[in-house]
């Protein structure tokens, strides 16, 4: 089995538009991989593509060796592939509150998991009691939170799931300086995990630096080693 | 006359397109709309199957709610629509014909309302106010990302959104049109009571003349089909929002345009079919 996010000869195209010329790209579980590039480059879609939510107009994605459905996600779920996606703008479901939000994922999936209502709600509280939820803001509609907090609230809904996979769009944008740490200490425990196969698309590469992390760089729809 | 202008609106923009070669992209644009249309209700039925008890529980929990806001929250439109339409229909019927009796009104109530009237005024009332909320709804959850974060979380979408949904709207347009008729043929009824005076058994011997065993399958079939038809167009539609909230109108206006005429061309093909095997109207 090949462990980890495998592109093979992918590329995109929307009509006559080529955002991603044919590429391959091998993430192995456990490592941690920087995509950077310019607004408009197609770093966000290259990491909805590496995570299965896209379709390559050509060749495959593979997540641990397994190809993704779009139409049955579950199938994937089920075969051990945890995906957590923080998305620019959070990508919470609206018409739920922060705790249903992270508390969904874990009902839907409760007879693969093995887990019990209980468990459930104490795991969703503790992973928003950790991204520095305030009790009050459990309640909350997504709308009623600012984008910073919309965005912590999507990360615990991503550590609630214990992903196996993680990847992070444009991590920092929109945060408060205590965010941003909040958000690196949460990268850093992502990447060092070894279970974990980790992507994060910046505009700003400088902030992981420190964590000396591979990166890629998208010039021109073609993916290429960036000049450090 | 050559263009002196940056921008002329007289000006043809891009090449010309023959006759055969625009008929060729719009029978292929039909075809591509019809195979996506299918996708879509097949990936939603077929979800009936996947394992999941946790996942079922959830479904069911959705579909009750779609249940409650389609056809509970619906039901005092139907009573004033329902009580109107049979009010109006017998008086236009006495108009038309002012000698008509009693058990003819009856037959009249039940030919018109309980077979084309309950199910079209129906389908029509849950499409325009549950369709356009559901291809909205939808629209604006594609333009937010949240049907990629479902998918990123493990969670099918045509399970989670489409299917609950296509149930949600079946049951309740179904539930609607039998409450519909029972409103409706009361409406005729109390307004023929007061400009005729006929007796509630000579209705009701017209009514018994009408009705025959076929129009219990074609009421089930056509309540079926219609809130089928609801559910599926107004999600397939509002799911193809790409990625700007700009789409979410116009989508939501061709899910409602689109549903009403597959509607009727559905209603048209059981009363077709009904009338095939079953023999004329009114005897």
């Amino acid at each position: 089995m090949l462990a980890g996010i495998m592109v093979r000869g992918g590329s995109l195209q929307f009509g006559d538009l080529t955002v991603l010329s044919s590429f391959d790209l091998h993430v192995r579980r456990g490592q941690s991989l920087v995509v950077t590039g310019g607004n408009g480059s197609g770093k966000s879609t290259l990491l909805q593509l590496c995570a299965g939510l896209l379709p390559p107009t050509t060749g495959r994605v593979l997540l641990d060796g397994y190809l993704p459905d779009p139409a049955r996600p579950s199938a994937l779920f089920r075969r051990g592939v945890r995906r957590g996606f923080v998305f620019d703008n959070g990508g919470l479901l609206a018409n739920q509150t922060a705790l249903a939000n992270v508390t969904l994922p874990l009902s839907y999936h409760a007879d693969v998991l093995g887990l019990g209502a209980k468990e459930i709600d104490e795991r969703a509280r503790q992973a928003l009691a950790e991204m520095q939820i305030a009790q009050a803001d459990f309640h909350t509609l997504p709308a009623h939170l600012s984008l910073g907090l919309q965005k912590r609230v999507s990360v615990a809904r991503a550590l609630a799931m214990q992903p196996t996979f993680v990847y992070f769009d444009d991590p920092h944008a929109g945060l408060d300086a205590s965010s941003i740490d909040l958000m690196e200490k949460i990268l850093v425990r992502f990447h060092e995990d070894q279970a974990v196969t980790l992507m994060i698309a910046t505009r700003d590469p400088s902030r992981f630096d420190h964590l000396g992390l591979p990166m890629l760089e998208i010039a021109s729809t073609c993916l290429v080693e960036p000049m450090r | 006359m050559r263009s002196t202008v940056a921008y002329d609106p007289r000006k043809r923009s891009g090449p010309k397109v023959g006759f055969v070669a625009s008929v060729g992209s719009g029978v292929l644009g039909t075809l591509k709309t019809t195979g996506s249309l299918m996708v879509t209700l097949r990936d939603a039925l077929g979800s009936l199957f996947t394992p999941g008890a946790a996942a079922r529980a959830t479904v069911r929990r959705i579909m009750l709610m779609q249940i409650l806001f389609t056809g509970f929250e619906a039901v005092t439109l139907v009573s004033i629509m329902g009580l109107l339409i049979g009010a109006t229909l017998i008086i236009q019927t006495r108009l038309v014909m002012p000698g008509t009796g009693g058990e003819m009104l009856g037959k009249i109530l039940v030919t018109v309302v309980l077979r084309e009237l309950a199910p079209l005024t129906t389908a029509i009332i849950v499409a325009s106010r549950s369709g356009t909320a559901i291809a909205t709804e939808l629209g604006n959850m594609k333009a937010n990302s949240e049907v990629a974060a479902l998918s990123a979380m493990g969670i099918d979408p045509p399970r989670f959104i489409v299917l609950p949904r296509l149930i949600g709207a079946a049951v309740s347009v179904i539930v609607l049109m039998i409450y519909f008729s029972a409103v409706a043929i009361l409406g005729g009824y109390l307004v023929s009571g007061l400009i005729a005076a006929p007796s509630f058994s000579a209705l009701r011997a017209g009514f018994g003349a009408a009705l025959v065993w076929q129009d219990l399958v074609s009421f089930l079939a056509k309540g079926t089909g219609l809130g089928i038809i609801v559910g599926w167009l107004c999600c397939h539609y509002g799911l193809e929002v790409k990625a700007s909230r700009t789409e979410v109108p116009q989508k939501a206006s061709k899910a409602v345009v689109m549903t009403l005429l597959g509607c009727v061309i559905f209603n048209t093909a059981i009363t077709g079919l009904f009338y095939y095997f079953v023999g004329p109207p009114v005897r």
